[in-house]
């Protein structure tokens, strides 16, 4: 038996997804996810002005899917939990603005809810009891991140992030230099299957001694967008798998270095790994041993539940209802980027 | 009896009321070009507190624009959920429709700010809206010279009453039902990042060209089509820009710009029959305007035969209006539209 059954719907539109999910307590009931990504697949990277059509178009029909899977009606919804930010204001506008107009035509709570927390809070889907503290590392298109999370619905705290480009961002760029498509991360997981992550050494940003002083827990992977470049320029007969293998093997060995000592460092034996990068086979494989090895708890969503959707946000929402946070007030926007300490609005 | 809730953010204006069978409920009104988000939910609300206990609404009105999207987007998406969420329809009409009030004169121009130094605009004629909502510069509507009313009539100096300005909750409750319905937001503009076609590429048109373009005259426009002798002097003519834009080692499509003056007189736009409908066209005449902006020219002009109804779209949506009419340009009986772009 859950610690509470209430029905929250949570809403999501801070990229490219138009994304409805519906938790019973902790229980998934429904995630419904509707994407923009193929019309922005025409350009390498979101427009945010296609986005935000895509998500106003898609609103309606991704809700009453929601409520279809989850055989459920709205009026029996207990809360509604949207992604106030961080993403682009013009796209989360839309998720807030519909969310309200539910919220105020049948008079049930609002949480506005950090998109970050919630994908780590995805986590805790199908869980029971306390959730125990935990290193999270939210590596994505738009963020990467090592967190702290005492408390997933009140105490998060950034312990560092990149300096740069996100980790999802120096794929999708490295896709396109190798014409593998948009998105990027997807496309150089499958050709890195096929290639050797040890043939070429790329760089380890912010992993030699100097930089661990101011960046112990920071990103950095500008360098090694451009030491991939200047590789192909100088090599005509490049082996694309073992580019693309030596560069994934470059991000995931950087990402699980500091995410592993963060663990270390914290005392915490518990490490979370959320965000669209995380559905990355090769990350997912080397956390793997390397968290067994170090003695500490793998916990990984499934990969749909990696990248963007409605659940993260309806777990979060849910969580926040449980631990009695007080619900967002009336009319509060959309922040494009709040800190991740702001959890709930 | 029938009560609306009427919401409307397609201006600087968010407006929110409730009318039962003509009765004024509420009426909520902010001002705030950015705040959309924050403040409907808000107004609503309080709206909300003042219908009576008991009493139910029937139905959402709400603007469907022409505005600036982020704002114009909030309040659909707002009204569109609450509907739902009560099981009552919404109606979508156009902002513009609801601005001036009955007792201007029967011709005039609505004109609300679309930013970027253009605004929206409608046209009517005996009281009845005539055109679809376009963007354009203020000068280029100055040149009509009708009575204007609206936002951006105001901002740009040709508005004939100040105080009208922005889509009024009461009219809209008033007149919903004789007005136009949208189901979707009026987007009068593309988006700014919208993409360059795939696979196509661009440059100056060069000698080699004019045998393909020949043929693509002939397959495109008939009659009108220019000869070769009419084509070799073009290319060799003076302030004259011709960009081609090929696809698979093949020109399929071409415009060309003259400058007289201050203006840049566009004298074809052209793409092969088969290859329309894919952006070649909208990226063409989106690299002649930026192409007339670095010649420090004032506006765009061109002359097309009135029946040519699948490339005006084109046109009005780069914000060319009709300023007049040519009878017999094109021989008896066929009209040429004029229309200008002034450039910003």
């Amino acid at each position: 038996m859950n610690q509470n059954s209430n029905i929250v719907l949570g809403i999501e539109t801070s990229c490219d997804e138009t994304a409805v999910g519906i938790v019973r307590g902790r229980t998934l009931l429904a995630n419904v996810i509707s994407s923009s990504v193929e019309e922005h697949a025409r350009f390498g990277g979101v427009v945010p002005e296609v986005a935000s059509r895509a998500h106003l178009e898609a609103m309606q029909s991704v809700i009453t899917q929601a409520l279809s899977d989850a055989r459920i009606a709205l009026t029996d919804v207990d809360a509604f939990a949207v992604t106030a930010g961080p993403g682009l204001i013009g796209a989360l506008l839309v998720g807030v603005s519909a969310a309200s107009g539910l919220s105020l035509a049948l008079d049930r709570p609002l949480f506005g809810v950090n998109h970050l927390s919630a994908h780590l809070a995805v986590d805790a889907l199908e869980g029971t009891g306390p959730i125990r503290p935990a290193i999270g590392l939210l590596v994505s298109g738009g963020h990467s991140s090592i967190l702290q999370i005492t408390d997933i619905a009140s105490d998060v705290q950034v312990l560092g992030s990149t300096v740069d480009d996100a980790a999802g961002e120096a794929f999708d760029k490295i896709a396109r230099l190798l014409e593998l498509g948009f998105p990027g991360g997807p496309a150089i997981d499958l050709a890195a299957r096929a290639g050797d992550p040890a043939a070429i050494a790329f760089p380890r940003g912010f992993t030699q001694a100097p930089d661990q002083a101011a960046h112990r827990f920071d990103f950095s992977f500008s360098g090694l967008k451009t030491s991939v470049a200047r590789y192909l320029a100088a090599t005509p007969n490049y082996l694309k798998a073992d580019v693309a293998a030596s560069f994934q093997e470059a991000v995931v060995d950087v990402l699980l270095q500091k995410a592993i000592a963060a663990c270390a460092e914290r005392g915490i034996d518990s490490l979370i790994i959320a965000g669209g990068v995380a559905a990355n086979s090769r990350l997912r494989h080397e956390a793997r041993i390397r968290c067994e090895r170090a003695g500490i708890e793998l916990r990984t969503p499934t990969p749909d539940l990696c990248t963007d959707n409605g659940a993260m946000v309806a777990i979060l929402g849910s969580l926040a209802l449980e631990s009695g946070a007080k619900p967002s007030a009336v009319g509060i926007g959309a922040d494009s980027s709040p800190g991740i300490a702001r959890v709930i609005w | 009896m029938t009560t609306s809730l009427v919401i409307d953010t397609s201006t600087t204006r968010t407006s929110v009321a409730i009318v039962s069978d003509g009765i004024t409920i509420a009426l909520l009104n902010h001002d705030d070009a950015l705040g959309h988000g924050e403040v409907l939910p808000r107004l609503v609300s309080q709206a909300l507190s003042q219908l009576s206990a008991g009493s139910k609404l029937d139905q959402v009105i709400v603007g469907m624009g022409p505005g600036p999207f982020t704002g114009l987007r909030v309040g659909i998406a707002f009204a569109q959920s609450f509907a739902f969420a009560r099981e009552i329809p919404w109606i979508g009409i156009c902002s513009l429709d609801f601005i001036a009030p009955p007792s201007v004169p029967l011709d005039y121009l609505v004109a609300t700010d679309a930013r970027r130094k253009e605004v929206f605009w409608v046209r009517f004629q005996d009281g009845v809206r005539v055109s679809e909502p376009q963007a354009s510069a203020p000068q280029t509507l100055k040149l009509l010279d009708l009575p204007s009313f609206g936002e951006g009539a105001s901002k740009y100096g040709f508005s004939s009453d100040k105080t009208i300005n922005y889509p009024d909750p009461l009219l809209m409750a008033g007149g919903f039902e004789t007005a136009l319905n949208y189901t979707a937001p009026i987007y009068v503009r593309r988006p700014d990042a919208f993409p360059a076609p795939v696979n196509v590429s661009f440059r100056p048109m060069n000698q080699l060209d004019l045998v393909t373009i020949f043929d693509l005259e002939k397959r495109s426009y008939a009659y009108d089509a220019w000869s070769m002798g009419q084509l070799k002097e073009e290319f060799a003519g003076k302030n004259r820009w011709y960009l081609v834009a090929e696809k698979e080692g093949k020109v399929v499509g071409y415009v060309g710009g003259l400058l007289i003056g201050n203006v840049t007189d566009v004298l074809t736009l052209t793409v092969d029959p088969s290859q329309r409908r894919n952006g070649i066209g909208r990226e063409l005449l989106r690299r002649l305007i930026d192409w007339s902006r670095t010649q420090k020219v004032e506006a765009l002009m061109l002359e097309m035969r009135v029946d040519n109804v699948e490339a005006q779209p084109l046109y009005l949506s780069f914000g060319f209006v009709e300023i007049s009419r040519r009878p017999d340009y094109y021989g008896p009986g066929i009209t040429a539209i004029v229309m200008r772009k002034d450039l910003t």
